[in-house]
């Protein structure tokens, strides 16, 4: 199971497609979706809300698996996989950045961004050390045994991007990471995003409908009506 | 990349300490439920124990500690019964005599100033005092420095008989058996009937060994009276006194009663308040068990979106299962362990109240606790594989 260098890039998918069953109805998200990116890229899912971007991060993240098409995963087919590999990709792999930060309230920040550590079997002492020097990184280590309810909205989310990053995953997903935050907090948090793009090279993957936002990512993709649609790299 | 990670066990003992530490208010519900459940079990056990070991009591009282033993002649031949007997050399060979004595019984008048009744007398060994469980009103038992006194000691039956208004029978009286005056050194406490003895020490006047032939040519050992030390199996013991008899005698056997039926009687008896009462324990075992499962079904769809978030971190469907399980047992363990402090301290409560003796059934702690921990898994289970199935996206979907 290690990268197959014939696949193109980290991520590619084919001939995507995910329905969903409405009240009888059948409902197409997606349809024909082919996209790859590559280890390093930045990429902004840009479309209006209902067009199914959120369903393409969801995809992307291994959380909701298409109807029909190929993805590969740094050289794991998904079709094949069993949920508990999806779940050690998950864990692996990838970090998620949410809009609502969905930290756990009962946890400290310390301990949610120690959680990914032990589903890999890292001990509580090593996961814990591992953590703070996450934390400091983000700026936040004087904050860690706060819980999430004692943070602003900025601090939330720079633990929830400690948590994506504790893991030293190959890609961060991130799913409208500044919409519920000031503009001049939205600015840090991307900048804090951006710029372990560019010195750690972590891919970045974030959906999001604010045009500011998309122009500083080097790929911009269109989702509208289920099908996906390159608009351009910078 | 490896596929299969365990969570460490330090991660596990730190999960269950916080869902501890952020018990909600219907968890502490649930954990009273399991409380009320634990302790019921445990109190129940431990007074069912201590009503059994009230009733055994009882049935002590009665003489089931107390074997009977005859010597019927062997074969036609009618050659009278040894009138001695080495009796420390049976106690020797058999470790769980607590007290053995030999009766030579005979009957006759007994007259007493003038006025006449019919008594049975025992020519006792000394231990036929403690053997037969005899106490005292007045005086002393027959020892063992009296052999060749005309002492006796008088059954409360036949003081009262020889007894005139004006003039009791007393102690140092003198009472006329044939022509022989025995002195009275003891007077026998009034004693319910032994179901179990050849003869009713209230009705009788207790000699010593030696000196029945005064009263009696050809005097015999008629029962041995053993009684049991404290926890023996009657059966196995009225074997070995049997065969240790048997080796001292030749033309005679040996005949142990044991008081079977009794001993039966009383173990089937505290088994079936056992029974009873573990039931009742386990109904409400069961009824805080189904209160774990109410609220960790309520958990898990409180939570939704944190099993989602989990899911999303990596968490495998026997991770999220493991982390519901270990909740609800964490909750019950706790839920256990004070249900065993507050059981203890009720039955302690109800034996006393009762007058019983307390004391603490080896069983209670371990089939309360550990039956308690089971009914946790098992109502956890539920919750937690109802978990573990969630898609993660449905779940973080949930707001």
């Amino acid at each position: 199971m290690t990268g197959n260098s014939t696949l193109p890039g980290l991520i590619s998918l084919h001939g995507i497609g995910k329905r969903y069953q409405l009240a009888g109805q059948e409902l197409s998200i997606l349809n024909d979706v082919c996209l790859c990116i590559a280890r390093g890229d930045s990429c902004g899912i840009l479309g209006a809300s209902g067009s199914g971007k959120s369903t393409l991060l969801n995809i992307l993240g291994l959380l909701d698996l298409p109807n029909c098409g190929q993805y590969h995963f740094a050289g794991h087919d998904i079709f094949s996989a069993s949920p508990d590999e999806l779940a050690a990709i998950r864990n692996q792999q990838i970090g998620f950045v949410f809009q609502s930060f969905n930290l756990l309230p009962r946890l400290s920040a310390l301990d949610n961004v120690a959680l990914p550590l032990s589903y890999r079997g890292v001990s509580r002492h090593a996961s814990v050390e591992q953590a703070l020097r996450m934390l400091e990184q983000v700026g936040l280590a004087e904050r860690a045994h706060h819980r999430p309810a004692d943070l602003s909205g900025g601090q939330r989310q720079r633990v929830a991007i400690a948590r994506a990053l504790v893991g030293n995953p190959s890609v961060i997903l991130a799913d409208e990471p500044t919409g519920n935050l000031d503009s001049g907090t939205a600015q840090d948090i991307m900048n804090l995003l951006l710029a372990l793009n560019r010195e750690q090279q972590v891919t970045l993957v974030i959906v999001t409908h604010d045009p500011q936002i998309a122009e500083r990512l080097e790929r911009k993709i269109l989702v509208r009506n289920g099908v996906v649609q390159e608009v351009g790299r910078l | 990349m490896s596929l299969r990670v365990e969570q460490s066990l330090s991660q596990l003992l730190h999960e269950a300490l916080v869902s501890l530490r952020t018990l909600g208010k219907r968890s502490m519900l649930a954990l009273l439920g399991i409380v009320i459940g634990s302790s019921s079990v445990v109190a129940l056990i431990n007074i069912g124990h201590n009503a059994s070991v009230d009733a055994a009591l009882i049935f002590k009282d009665m003489g089931t500690d107390t074997l009977v033993v005859q010597f019927p002649p062997k074969g036609s031949a009618n050659v009278p019964m040894r009138t001695h007997l080495d009796l420390d050399a049976v106690r020797q060979a058999v470790p769980g005599i607590a007290h053995i004595g030999a009766l030579s019984l005979f009957s006759g008048p007994i007259v007493f100033h003038g006025r006449s009744v019919n008594a049975n007398f025992v020519g006792s060994t000394p231990d036929v005092a403690a053997a037969m469980r005899l106490t005292l009103q007045h005086g002393r038992f027959l020892s063992g420095f009296d052999v060749n006194e005309t002492y006796a000691v008088i059954g409360a039956d036949v003081a009262q008989a020889l007894s005139a208004p004006g003039d009791p029978l007393r102690l140092g009286d003198r009472v006329r058996i044939n022509d022989y005056l025995f002195l009275v050194v003891g007077l026998l406490q009034p004693q319910p009937r032994a179901m179990l003895m050849p003869v009713q020490p209230g009705e009788s006047l207790f000699l010593p060994a030696e000196g029945m032939r005064r009263i009696y040519a050809a005097p015999q050992i008629n029962n041995l009276i053993i009684r049991a030390a404290v926890g023996q199996d009657m059966e196995h013991l009225a074997r070995a006194a049997a065969d240790a008899l048997r080796a001292q005698l030749t033309e005679h056997d040996v005949d142990i009663q044991v008081p079977q039926q009794m001993i039966d009687g009383m173990t089937r008896q505290s088994r079936t308040f056992a029974y009873l009462l573990l039931a009742l324990g386990a109904i409400s075992l069961i009824g805080g068990g189904v209160g774990v499962m109410n609220v960790m079904l309520m958990n898990v769809s409180e939570r939704r979106r944190e099993i989602g978030i989990r899911m999303a971190l990596g968490a495998r469907q026997r991770d999220i299962r493991n982390l519901f399980l270990l909740e609800a047992v964490t909750l019950t363990a706790v839920g256990a362990l004070c249900g065993a402090v507050l059981g203890m301290t009720a039955a302690w409560l109800y034996a006393w109240l009762s007058g019983w003796v307390f004391d603490l059934a080896a069983a209670a702690l371990p089939l309360g606790v550990g039956s308690t921990l089971l009914v946790g898994l098992f109502f956890g289970i539920y919750p937690a594989v109802s978990a573990s199935r969630l898609q993660p996206v449905e779940a973080l979907r949930d707001e």
